[in-house]
């Protein structure tokens, strides 16, 4: 067995992350790991990579106990790791971003002829070739994704970790990553592949362990087993079926028509996005995430000047007015990054909940703190959010209850509009439960919803209808009902739309 | 019981600090050779030995209080006012100009004053906000620089123009403003004036504000997290403007006050050799940005320096001894900073 | 105007850039790993203090310039230590420390000299005047070039030493890699705190040469707060030159020009205010063309979801 991990726990105060976890991975094997968010996945590879210690257990290299205090000792053994979030140097080429840590040199200076040399050659070698003088802030995110590969080739990395690789990646990019895993894999390279899309995993692993709340639920060749059985033993319960009730026709609610917004390069960032919205209906918008969809919610919400097209709520105007002017004339916005834009970490719970809501609030511009108190207080039991009290500082909840008091500060604003964006990111299944229903509950009630998330299975869950971003455009609609994952694959990826 | 103990706490740091500082004092006048003990002997009764001596310490706090009042508005929306040397000196000089030159009613004259050293302070002030909000130019950077340029143009002002050529000293500053437009003494014989009932309200009505209103909430959030604040719907350059106007009118209203209490004049150089504004935005570090407490920090400073005067007269150690530990103050500052990192951090762990 | 722009302008300019010059380099270096060093002015204002207490021991101006150094250097290791070990707001340490450095060399003027505001001493030595042979014989060129201390002919050698090392060596490379993505660089096994270190270490040794200058080579004498600002100065010419050493010593160039001409306007009919003015308002107007990160992209990085 090449690498062997026995018993491994992890815990941070009373939270285990890991409890007795055993893996084991042999030579050329394609091993997956998979299971919900916070199930523990990354948290174990992080383990085997020397970025967190165990809090016990053991790991064995061919047999012999290892243990890593840093990454560089994990390289040091001929452990390798492509992060979900890429670790790499925009402004530098895919030369230096290649060879970064073991740099060819002449003396002390650096020798970035050789480098660049070695770089393609190693990229013929590997069956992944690459210009080693661009830019990596001009390359595609898979290209990036082969520049991740290769760094850690050129490492001399012998087991390859990929946390969640496909992620950001286009269906084509994705076909194109497997066959390179794939070849690999036949070099004689071992894989441990972190994932919850089980279609992929299905096509390219030998082995798969399940983990769940941090335990291992199982072990299984993949020629023995099959999606439901991985699902079953992922969740270790039937999810709730979400009853739905057909849309209603209602009246617009948003009308963006012809939205524009010019990059700093060639290619607008928007190039003329018109939708609708109605009363009684979820919208959702699909694609990869940096197509578009960030600066769409910011150019509805008016955090984005437009350079053309014009967005109408309700009937009226609001092309160019403040993010002040349209919430008050009825929108609403689950952000898309709850750090960035959701909450001030420093700031108490009712604080943060008080955002937007403040002007009801108030009597000639003095805050009244009963009034916030029973407000925020009633969404702290309606939606369960776990905190300490209302003054706890919002940096001390954790992500999915976070999530639950910017959900909830947003759909008590009532107005008949919603952009939700990214409205379950990282969140447990529990949450991801509520946050739904709330969400249909609105919806049922004529709300219009603007569901934007990377997530496939919420889109195809939640909307009534669907619509598809790529390059800062519509590529495609489709009424949920009919709509397949592959047909959305497909435009996802720049593809037309067949049937 | 949390919070009791998060509040024993908040009193504990400075606590500490001031420990700390005055042990790294008591270095210093050791090694100029002076005896620690009769030193800081001196040094309280310079700063708080008589009634005459606390009032002194008094009306020098009351520059520094409206100063680090203006400052702490400034950093809890997340702005590094560090302009307000100049805002200072332009608002004395507006306020000595008005009082000078305005015809009217005494009680006028004071008024129009004083509000004309908060408009000029705060235009100052606000000049580098709107540099900042338009051009994105580096807020610290600007309204240090912009700090030179306004001492100089003051002095430009009373070294030319408005020159006194009454007296026969040959000093750069306006002439005498007539008595019945002085701030009046609170104490007869006493340096104390009314100028430190202004600043003792303001910041009472400042703590309020932040706290208990709308506006206040909107700039704590703005400090907090910009993307946050903007997304709930607070603009940020037009608070911008506001706050920084604000906090440039405090140390607008300390330079005016400064000059109708005590100076009666504006003098080249009175209100920046003693270095108020400096006093003023360590006193808002010290307190970490709350008002009550900067008034509380300025009060100290003050004391340390006109404690530090009562040393110099009766012992052989340097009234710079005050500076050392002012600076030690400051740097416990950084390291309550930094305290409370660790804190956040093993909270989540 | 022949008067004004005369040999004499364009030489004082050498002298008076390479205080900006040296410290704009460190605070280059600073921002090249991602702190923003606001406390330039403090560890300057150190230097030039120390240099001229090292002078007055010792009476040896190496062993000053050495002096000022170490000072400089153990005063960075503090805003290394806060900011770097203890993560403090680099900004708070910064003006923290500026406040103690003035607070420190006012004491200790008193202490040591039993001064007040200013220590000057006529038998103290200054830098020594090299000059240039071969370039001295130049007409116009060698009087401008030619006749400068050496921490003047020092400061343009390690803006090239300085261009090379970040942009041609292994250790550079890491440097720049370091501040572009720390947790990049970290899960590469890159040693950032020690980079961060370094760089902060390396700035107060530019300091120190930049306060030596300030107080042994363009004057023989102390005051306090002698920097005024150029520390500041020198912060704007880093943001300026993109913390590029050529690009900072382009713009340090242009401080250090409006420098010497406040200077030498004062010789001309005008009040000397406003010729003094002129550095300051030229450091504002030249920040117009430097847009600064924004504060969007500055929350952004504060507030990354990823904690």
């Amino acid at each position: 067995m090449l690498l062997e991990m026995e018993k491994i726990t992890k815990s941070y105060g009373n939270v285990t992350a890991n409890s007795d976890v055993c893996f084991t991975l042999r030579k050329g094997e394609i091993h997956a790991l998979v299971g919900e968010n916070g199930a523990g996945k990354t948290t174990l590879m992080r383990i085997l990579y020397g970025m967190e210690s165990p809090t016990s257990g053991e790991i064995r290299l061919d047999g012999k106990g290892v243990s890593f205090a840093s990454p560089a000792d994990a390289i040091a053994h001929k452990i390798g790791m492509v992060h979900q979030h890429f670790m790499l140097f925009p402004t530098f080429t895919i030369a230096e971003n290649i060879v970064i840590g073991r740099e060819p040199s002449k003396g002390i200076g650096f020798d970035r002829q050789a480098a660049a040399a070695t770089v393609e050659q190693l990229g013929k070698q590997f069956g992944m070739p690459v210009d080693p003088r661009k830019k990596v802030a001009d390359c595609s995110l898979g290209l990036q994704q082969r520049v991740e590969i290769l760094k850690v080739l050129h490492q001399g990395a012998e087991i390859i970790i990929l946390d969640e690789p496909t992620g950001v990646l286009t269906p084509l990019e994705v076909g194109e990553l497997l066959v390179a895993i794939k070849g690999l894999a036949a070099q004689g390279k071992s894989f441990i592949l972190i994932s919850h899309k089980l279609q992929e995993i299905m096509e390219i692993a030998d082995r798969i362990t399940v983990l769940r709340d941090g335990k291992v639920t199982g072990t299984v060749e993949a020629k023995d087993t099959d999606a439901e059985e991985l699902s079953r033993l992922m969740v270790g319960r039937e999810l709730i079926q979400l009853s739905r009730k057909a849309a209603g026709t209602g009246k617009p609610v948003l009308e963006a028509d012809n939205v524009t917004i010019n990059g700093a390069r060639t290619k607008p960032l928007l190039g003329g996005v018109s939708l609708q919205v109605n009363e009684g209906e979820i919208v959702g918008i699909a694609g990869i995430s940096g197509n578009g969809q960030s600066e769409l919610i910011q150019a509805i919400s008016g955090l984005m000047k437009i350079d053309g097209g014009s967005v109408k709520l309700l009937g009226q105007d609001v092309t160019g007015a403040t993010v002040k002017t349209i919430r008050e004339r009825g929108l609403a916005h689950i952000p898309e990054d709850r750090y960035q834009w959701g909450v001030a970490k420093d700031a108490t719970v009712m604080e943060n909940g008080l955002m937007g809501h403040a002007g009801k609030h108030q009597r000639y511009g003095v805050l009244s703190g009963p009034g916030i108190r029973s407000m925020v207080g009633e969404w702290v039991s309606r939606f369960g959010i776990k905190t300490g009290s209302l003054s706890t500082k919002a940096q001390y909840l954790s992500g999915g209850n976070l999530q639950k008091l910017i959900v909830a500060r947003e759909l008590a604003q009532k107005t008949p509009f919603l952009i939700a964006a990214e409205p379950t990111r990282g969140v447990d299944v529990g949450a991801m439960e509520i946050i739904h229903g709330e969400l249909l509950k609105k919806r049922d009630e004529g709300g219009a919803i603007l569901l934007v998330s990377s997530e496939l299975t919420e889109i195809l869950k939640l909307s009534d209808r669907i619509l598809v971003m790529f390059e800062g455009r519509i590529v495609g609609e489709l009424a949920a009902d009919h709509a397949t994952e592959e047909q959305i694959s497909l435009l996802m990826a720049g593809g037309k739309a067949v049937g | 019981m949390d919070k009791r103990v998060s509040f024993i706490r908040s009193l504990l740091q400075p606590l500490l600090a001031v420990i700390v500082g005055l042990a790294a004092g008591a270095v210093a006048i050791a090694v100029v050779g002076g005896s620690v003990l009769e030193t800081y002997a001196e040094m309280w009764k310079g700063a708080f030995g008589s009634f005459y001596f606390f009032t002194n310490t008094l009306s020098r706090a009351t520059p520094i209080i409206l100063i680090g009042l203006g400052v702490a508005l400034a950093f809890r929306a997340g702005f590094f006012n560090m302009g307000s040397e100049g805002q200072m000196v332009l608002g004395a000089l507006s306020a000595a100009i008005t009082a000078l030159y305005l015809p009217g009613p005494a009680w006028l004259k004071l008024v129009a004053a004083l509000v004309a050293g908060i408009i000029s302070g705060g235009i100052w002030s606000a000049f580098a906000g709107w540099l900042d909000a338009k051009y994105r130019m580096n807020l610290l950077i600007t309204t240090l620089l912009l700090n030179y340029i306004a001492t100089l143009f003051a002095g430009y002002i009373v070294s030319y123009p408005l020159k006194d050529r009454t007296g026969s000293a040959a000093m750069a500053q306006t002439m005498m403003i007539d008595k019945s437009v002085w701030l009046p003494k609170l104490f007869k014989g006493m340096s104390l004036h009314g100028g430190f009932l202004i600043a003792a309200v303001c910041a009472i009505l400042l703590f309020l504000f932040m706290r208990y209103t709308l506006k206040g909430y909107e700039i704590r959030m703005l400090g907090g997290n910009p993307l946050f604040a903007s997304y709930g719907g607070v603009q940020r350059g037009k608070m911008m403007l506001l706050s920084m106007f604000a906090s440039g009118g405090f140390a607008g209203l300390a330079g005016s006050i400064e000059v109708l209490g005590t100076q009666y004049r504006y003098l080249d150089g009175a209100l920046t050799t003693p270095g108020y504004a400096w006093s003023g935005i360590m006193a808002t570090l010290l307190a970490g940005s709350h008002p009550l407490g900067t008034a509380v920090a300025a009060i100290l400073l003050a004391a340390l320096q006109t404690g530090g005067m009562g040393m110099e007269r009766n012992t052989e150690v340097p009234l710079e001894v005050s500076s050392i530990i002012q600076a030690v103050l400051i740097l416990f500052v950084s390291a309550k900073i930094t305290y409370s990192f660790i804190k956040r951090r093993k909270a989540r762990s | 105007m022949d008067q004004l722009f005369d040999v004499s302008l364009f030489a004082s300019t050498l002298r008076l850039v390479t205080p900006i010059l040296l410290a704009a380099l460190g605070g280059a270096l600073c921002a090249r790993v991602g702190l923003f060093n606001v406390g330039l002015e403090g560890l300057v204002l150190i230097g030039a203090f120390s240099a001229i207490v090292g002078n007055h021991f010792t009476g040896n101006v190496l062993s000053a310039v050495l002096f000022a150094i170490l000072c400089s250097l153990l005063f960075s290791v503090l805003f290394g230590y806060m900011s770097i070990h203890l993560r403090a707001n680099v900004i708070v340490v910064g003006i923290a420390l500026n406040f103690l450095a003035l607070g420190l060399t006012t004491f200790s003027l008193r202490a040591i000299f039993d001064v007040k505001g200013a220590y000057y001493n006529k038998d103290m030595v200054g830098l020594p005047k090299w000059d240039i042979p071969l370039l001295k014989d130049i007409p116009w060129l060698g009087d401008v070039l030619s006749g400068h201390s050496p921490l003047v002919y020092l400061s343009i050698l390690i803006v090239i030493l300085l261009q090379l090392f970040l942009f041609k060596t292994v250790t550079g490379f890491r440097l720049l890699a370091a501040g572009e993505n720390a947790t990049a660089a970290k899960s590469l096994g890159i040693k950032v705190t020690r980079i961060q270190y370094g760089a902060v270490l390396m700035c107060g040794v530019l300091c120190g040469l930049a306060g030596a200058q300030l107080s042994l080579g363009n004057v023989t004498m102390f005051t306090e707060g002698m920097t005024s600002g150029r520390g500041f100065i020198a912060l704007v010419a880093t943001m300026l030159g993109q913390s590029n050493p050529l690009g900072v010593a382009a713009s340090s160039l242009l401080f250090g020009f409006m420098d010497a001409l406040s200077i030498r306007l004062q010789g001309f009919a005008l009040p000397t205010h406003f010729t003094m003015m002129l550095p300051y308002v030229v450091t504002i107007a030249a920040m117009l063309f430097f847009k600064d990160k924004g504060y969007m992209q500055e929350a952004r990085k504060a507030n990354e979801s990823s904690r």
